[in-house]
């Protein structure tokens, strides 16, 4: 099965998004309002489609999108079934065949509790495409393993910076083995599904021989799953969001489980200020920061700061 | 003897005819027994599994006979492919092609059709109330048929017997 953007598109439509599904390469996000003009990010900047799909960037000649088409096309992703997406759309995402991701969102339906029971009149779509950049860790790979073993690292960037790409990498080859260090199996808790591509249970992008995915499961809970049913050597999880998720990645070091996590921040204090935890925690947790950043739309390394000897 | 031997034959094929008749409207029926035990069977995928409508075709399928098992794969394969047609007009493709073999009428085939129009519902049970109009208007029809054919069916067999009998008397 051809797994490229096209994919996501009903056959009607095909012919005008075939210039865009050439550039799949080249775009990050394509974003569709209805009633708005469709938006391309691509090479770190923004682009329009006009009247026949091909990209522009004049204002001016871009193409307004149509409510039906944007309908159209939420139900092709959903199989004509939206139903069984129900979690999904409650969720605010679904993911597709290449490990795409497709964000919704519109009108949230509420429980009495508050909580959404799930989203109507949705107008809005925000296709994220997903790009497996083999060797993206390259890079790091020298400074992530002392003596044969695997460093406990946090890579660190605001949103589009690469981090979760890397990290993907960063899986792959430390679950096939590197030069460095041995492939070890690892236990990877994917809640959003970005990290494998997991579509109808099958893993979409290719994280490595001995990596094991749980799929949709929130991060806290799923690692203290992986740890009971897999053993796996290296926890790995995209997106650290609260002191629980943090606790448990200190309980997975604890039982002697490397660490490779994420988080958004612009460098390791304002990551510390955001988590209520003691500064001394983050020390004791991972022996590596690596900083992320961007410039003239590429993705590079900032900063790497490591622990040695006990001190940063 | 020869005049006995084809006043027997000249009977059995008139009798056979009326036979033939009640199979015909039996087949009817046996057919669209058949097309509401799909849709219950579909109903039921989309009940207990969630499936979405391309999977659940996929997954009745082992539990159909021919010609409908090939077909629901067909549907589940085509919709896997991904070639960007749409659940209904592949689903209507592929049935349309077995259901024009089968003793069924205009009115059946669309009651059986009539949920691929409306798929795409957010709510499951909307979805599965669609399917359930489907089952409900087929076993409608159905029950009507039943108690049609069996005034129906004595007539044909009586008719082709009596239909024979006249004969042979015009010829001899």
């Amino acid at each position: 099965m051809d797994n490229g953007i096209i994919q996501l598109f009903p056959q009607q439509y095909r012919a005008f998004w075939r210039r865009t599904a050439e550039e799949q390469e080249h775009i990050q996000e394509i974003r569709l309002r209805a009633g708005r003009p469709v938006i391309l990010h691509r090479k770190g900047r923004e682009a329009y489609l006009d009247e026949k799909g091909e990209l522009t960037d004049l204002y001016s000649n871009a193409y307004v999108m149509e409510e039906k088409m944007l309908r159209e096309i939420l139900e092709h992703i959903c199989h004509y079934s939206p139903y069984a997406f129900e979690e999904e759309i409650r969720r605010g995402f679904v993911t597709v065949a290449g490990g795409h991701r497709v964000g919704v969102a519109g009108q949230a339906v509420l429980e009495a509790d508050g909580s959404i029971r799930t989203l109507k009149n949705i107008s809005f779509l925000n296709i994220r495409v997903s790009h497996q950049m083999k060797g993206a860790a390259d890079g790091i790979l020298p400074v992530m393993y002392r003596k044969g073993s695997l460093k406990n690292a946090l890579l660190i960037s605001p949103p589009g910076c690469g981090k979760t790409t890397l990290l993907r990498d960063l899986i792959r080859q430390v679950s096939d083995g590197n030069a460095y260090g041995r492939g070890a199996a690892v236990g990877v808790v994917d809640e959003r599904s970005e990290l494998a591509g997991s579509y109808l249970g099958r893993v979409q992008n290719d994280l490595g021989m001995r990596t094991d995915v749980l799929d949709g499961c929130p991060k806290e809970t799923g690692m203290l799953l992986l740890l009971r049913s897999m053993s796996p050597e290296v926890i790995a999880i995209d997106e650290l969001g609260s002191d629980g998720e943090l606790r448990a990645l200190g309980q997975a070091a604890a039982c002697g489980c490397r660490i490779l996590a994420t988080a958004h921040g612009e460098d390791r204090r304002d990551v510390e200020r955001r988590f209520g935890l003691q500064p001394d925690y983050w020390e004791k947790l991972f022996d590596l920061f690596i900083v992320l950043g961007k410039e003239n739309g590429k993705c590079l390394v900032r900063q790497i700061s490591e622990r040695g000897d006990g001190r940063w | 003897m020869v005049k006995v031997l084809g006043c027997c034959m000249i009977f059995s094929g008139c009798l056979g005819m009326g036979m033939w008749y009640r199979n015909q409207m039996n087949g009817r029926l046996r057919a669209l027994r058949s097309l509401r035990n799909i849709l219950e069977l579909l109903a039921g995928e989309v009940r207990y599994g969630r499936d979405t409508l391309p999977e659940c075709c996929g997954h009745i399928a082992r539990y159909l006979s021919p010609p409908y098992d090939g077909a629901f794969r067909k549907i589940g394969g085509r919709m896997e492919e991904n070639t960007g047609f749409s659940f209904g007009e592949i689903f209507r493709e592929e049935m349309d092609s077995i259901l024009k073999e089968l003793p069924l009428k205009g009115v059946d085939r669309e009651c059986f059709l009539d949920f691929t129009r409306q798929a795409g519902f957010a709510d499951s049970q909307m979805q599965l109330r669609m399917i359930e109009q489907g089952v409900e208007r087929l076993g409608a029809i159905e029950c009507r048929l039943e108690k049609e054919n069996g005034e129906k069916a004595r007539m044909a067999v009586g008719l082709g017997a009596m239909g024979g009998l006249m004969l042979i008397l015009i010829l001899c």
